[in-house]
């Protein structure tokens, strides 16, 4: 994304709305993940996590910031058919997100 | 592009000119590849090459409407109206969230043609490329000024160029 940023200061819970049990429970989970790019402006990747997820503006920030100063982050662990939602909706807005099982 | 006001509507005030450059980079669309999407970088499970499939038929759906409203955003005469030496433009919340994604598949797209360079770091402007560059710059400028208009702006704890 363009612009490098400084700290985070709030720590939102990351991705675990659609997390209900445990992890044998949900098995195999899929992972969704948001991957840092150069070009995608900061100010709408957060638009889009807002859109996509309903997410509040600081929850969006957060993950937006993780994208940015960690190369991904992971914005959902649920199952298969939710994660390839999420991923065409991303990718609608020509985000580079997949959807990865969890390991 | 200045927003006037906005209610059930977002109101803009276009120059000529700024309203020249939104036709030309609307004009580009689309630019992305459709092989680009990859709906997993290391996912092997056969049920993926189905979803593939889904994704990619999805993405092609969408970009023959995309294409098909971008031409009628164009030609429709009432789309922008003359007030005195300007333009106004009026768009629905849907409208502005149809023209985020047109506008970042122009941007994305000129970004893949020109190399995917690091931010600074784009290639010399050359008469191949000097479309890419100037589609990665007006829809830049127009999808700010867009997310400015629905309150995302940049904030201050954010540091850098």
């Amino acid at each position: 994304m363009t612009n490098p940023l400084a700290s985070v200061e709030a720590l939102p819970e990351v991705g675990k709305e659609e997390q209900t049990g445990s992890k044998s429970d949900l098995a195999p989970a899929w992972l969704v993940i948001c991957w840092n790019d150069p070009v995608n402006l900061m100010t709408y990747v957060t638009h889009v996590f807002q859109i996509v997820f309903g997410w509040d503006r600081q929850k969006a920030e957060y993950h937006m910031l993780q994208v940015h100063r960690q190369g991904k982050s992971v914005l959902a662990r649920t199952t298969m058919e939710r994660a390839e939602h999420y991923v065409h909706q991303l990718q609608k807005y020509m985000l580079q997100a997949t959807m990865e099982p969890e390991r | 592009m200045k927003l006037l006001r906005r209610g059930r509507e977002f109101v803009f005030r276009l120059s000529r000119r700024e309203h020249g450059l939104l036709v030309e980079t609307l004009r580009l669309y689309p630019l992305v590849p459709p092989a680009h999407h990859r709906l997993s970088r290391e996912g092997r499970a056969p049920s993926l090459v189905e979803s593939q499939r889904l994704l990619d038929e999805a993405l092609a759906e969408q970009r023959a409407a995309h294409r098909r409203q971008v031409q009628a955003f164009l030609s429709d005469p009432e789309r922008f109206r003359p007030v005195d030496n300007a333009l106004e433009l009026r768009l629905a919340p849907a409208e502005i969230e149809w023209l985020l994604q047109v506008l970042n598949d122009v941007r994305v797209g000129a970004w893949l043609a020109l190399g995917e360079p690091e931010q600074g770091a784009e290639p010399p402007v050359t008469g191949d490329n000097a479309r890419y560059h100037f589609a990665l710059a007006m829809s830049g400028w127009f999808e700010s000024e867009l997310l400015a208009a629905l309150g995302v702006q940049e904030s201050p704890d954010w540091v850098g160029p």
